[in-house]
């Protein structure tokens, strides 16, 4: 196997953050002494990723999944550790390295607010150097797949988020990286648009077997983009692995749900499973039970063959569900 | 010739950025131009009846105030105010995780901003020149060559004053309170409001061991023709010392910045 495209060893960054008392009598006393705490906002994490790969970095707000973004990126000095991304030290924000990395940030815009984006991409054509044949066929196709040639020309603070959103993709993608670091990037975009990064995101790691990390809050984008995720839970990685992986591990049960011809009653229903939901909606009877995993295609035989179905669905629970399972449980 | 492309490119986006919002531009200039004015009425007036005030004929103190305006608009641009903010804001992390100098691109920011500075400067000089009929004194080519060294060391000297009150944002957010008392100090030692050799032997002499003299002052007086060899050799020597002791804090303060900066707001 070839070597990973990113290497990270033992890495830890840890903030000094200075902590007031409450009141205004706390912020006088802050004048002159001040006490400050240490928080370990990455602490001794360690991971490979080979070339090709889209991972999720899957964690809660501050567990330090940005954080180590930013010292993947070389925005962010590691308090210790060793990391090589694309065989450089990040931190020495060498030009090569830099050419062939891209931080997308969902809340954060590199386009200049006033100009239209256009502007901003002929910036970083001269920026990254990007022959003039190279910048024109990849604007073009970014233009044509995120579909926003009209507003090329517009000025950015007129656009919707969603159209932004896009521009900030074209911009960050116009050199073509190999390595692309999206943090947060369907934040605040409705499932239209959201559908459509997606795919997007799905397309360029394809076309150009970009290695991709990914941090959502949207376990969604993490479905539906990574195959393997590491979770990260106040800076310590508590899982990596398949995310099949973790929703065998974790997902203990699996939801059933029916509607049902005829009104039943509920305790006929609570015979084969824990009942979750149990709705009668006019003439229609909707209802939902738990079940253990490996028993459910038994069980929705039984209820098949027991009572009045008229269509069921056996589903896995929502992965939200599962990962908050993995939190409380802890370490591996 | 495609590394310094990119900075063209800054250069001429900083323009476009700066022409979007044309009232605010104007009133700005209106400000310098009002400035000005005051400046050149306050000593035609002073000078009414008199050949010479303070040392200084008033064809020269004219001059001087031309010369100031122009200056101050090429040595002390506003760009960089915001920096500290930006630092402190995270903003910078965009420029920093690209491929381009960071100093290049704040200095191309700076010198766009200068450029726009110095084209209105023109414009209201030559509309101040139809009213107050001014006789520039020039100089001597040798003088002139020294003039436009002096103009260099200044702009470089300001900038790194800038990225001094900039780097403060690695810290705090607050750079207003010792930026203000900059801007008071300079105001009066810079030689806006009136040239520094009209004041006591011992405070000029003190004022003349800062920088502040050295963002207009220092750089009228060669132009004029008024100072003694040995004058000017000190001054020189004086604003290169600044300049060489500034570049060394700044590259070690910014380097202690850049390692603890927090990229916040990501």
């Amino acid at each position: 196997m070839s070597e990973p495209i990113i290497q990270v060893k033992n890495l830890s960054k840890y903030f000094k953050v200075y902590q007031k008392k409450p009141g205004l009598l706390g912020s006088v006393e802050s004048l002159w002494h001040r006490e400050y705490q240490e928080v370990k906002a990455v602490d001794d994490i360690s991971f490979d990723i080979n070339q090709g790969e889209v991972v999720g970095f899957i964690g809660q707000n501050g567990a330090g999944k940005t954080t180590t973004l930013k010292m993947l990126s070389g925005l962010l000095y590691p308090t210790s550790g060793e990391l090589s991304v694309l065989g450089f030290n990040p931190w020495d924000r060498k030009k090569e390295f830099q050419k062939q990395f891209s931080l997308v940030m969902g809340q954060k815009n590199q386009l200049w607010w006033d100009l239209p984006a256009m502007e901003t991409f002929l910036l970083n054509q001269a920026i990254y150097e990007i022959p003039k044949n190279q910048f024109k066929k990849t604007l073009d196709k970014l233009v044509d797949l995120l579909d926003v040639k009209d507003v090329l020309h517009v000025q950015v603070r007129k656009l919707s988020l969603g159209q932004r959103m896009k521009c900030e993709l074209i911009a960050a993608l116009l050199h073509n990286p190999k390595v692309l670091f999206l943090d947060e990037p369907t934040i605040g975009l409705d499932v239209v648009m959201q559908k459509i990064l997606r795919d997007f995101i799905k397309e360029y790691n394809k076309e150009f077997g970009a290695t991709i990390i990914l941090t959502s809050h949207y376990m969604g984008d993490v479905k539906e983009l990574c195959e393997r995720a590491i979770i990260i839970d106040h800076g310590h990685k508590i899982f990596d692995g398949k995310l099949q992986e973790i929703i065998d591990k974790y997902a203990r049960n699996k939801i059933l749900s029916f509607v049902f011809s005829k009104t039943i009653k509920k305790e006929d229903l609570e015979k084969f499973g824990t009942v979750k939901e149990f709705n009668q909606d006019g003439s229609l009877q909707t209802a939902t039970i738990l079940t253990p995993r490996l028993k459910a295609a038994k069980v929705a035989a039984a209820v098949l063959e027991n009572l009045p179905v008229q269509d069921v669905n056996i589903e896995e629970p929502p992965i939200e569900a599962i990962i908050r399972e993995v939190f409380k449980t802890g370490n591996r | 010739m495609s590394y310094f492309r990119k900075y063209l490119i800054v250069l001429k986006l900083s323009w476009q950025n700066g022409l979007v919002y044309r009232t605010s531009l104007l009133m700005w200039r209106l400000r310098q131009f009002l400035s000005t004015l005051m400046s050149l009425t306050v000593w035609q007036v002073m000078f009414s009846g008199n050949q010479t005030l303070f040392n200084y004929q008033q064809q020269e103190m004219i001059s001087y105030i031309f010369l100031v305006s122009f200056l101050q608009s090429m040595i002390l641009a506003t760009i960089m105010h915001g920096l500290a903010a930006d630092i402190y804001s995270g903003k910078i992390s965009d420029i920093l995780l690209k491929p381009i100098n960071l100093f290049g691109y704040l200095a191309t920011l700076d010198l766009a901003d200068k450029f726009k500075n110095i084209i209105f400067t023109i414009i209201e000089a030559i509309i101040l020149a139809f009213i107050f009929h001014p006789v520039i004194i020039l100089p001597s080519l040798i003088n002139f060559g020294v003039f436009i060294f002096t103009i260099l060391i200044g702009v470089i000297l300001y900038f790194l004053i800038q990225l001094l009150f900039g780097s403060i944002g690695f810290w705090s957010p607050e750079t207003w309170a010792p930026r203000f008392l900059f801007m008071m100090f300079l105001e009066f030692t810079a030689g806006k409001l009136f040239p520094l050799d009209i004041l006591p032997k011992m405070v000029q002499n003190i004022v003349l061991l800062t920088p502040f003299p050295y963002f207009s002052y220092f750089q009228i007086q060669v132009f004029l023709n008024r100072l003694t060899t040995q004058q000017l050799i000190t001054y020189l020597a004086t604003s290169i010392f600044w300049t060489i002791l500034l570049t060394i804090v700044v590259g070690k303060i910014w380097k202690r910045g850049i390692k603890g900066y927090q990229a916040a707001g990501i």
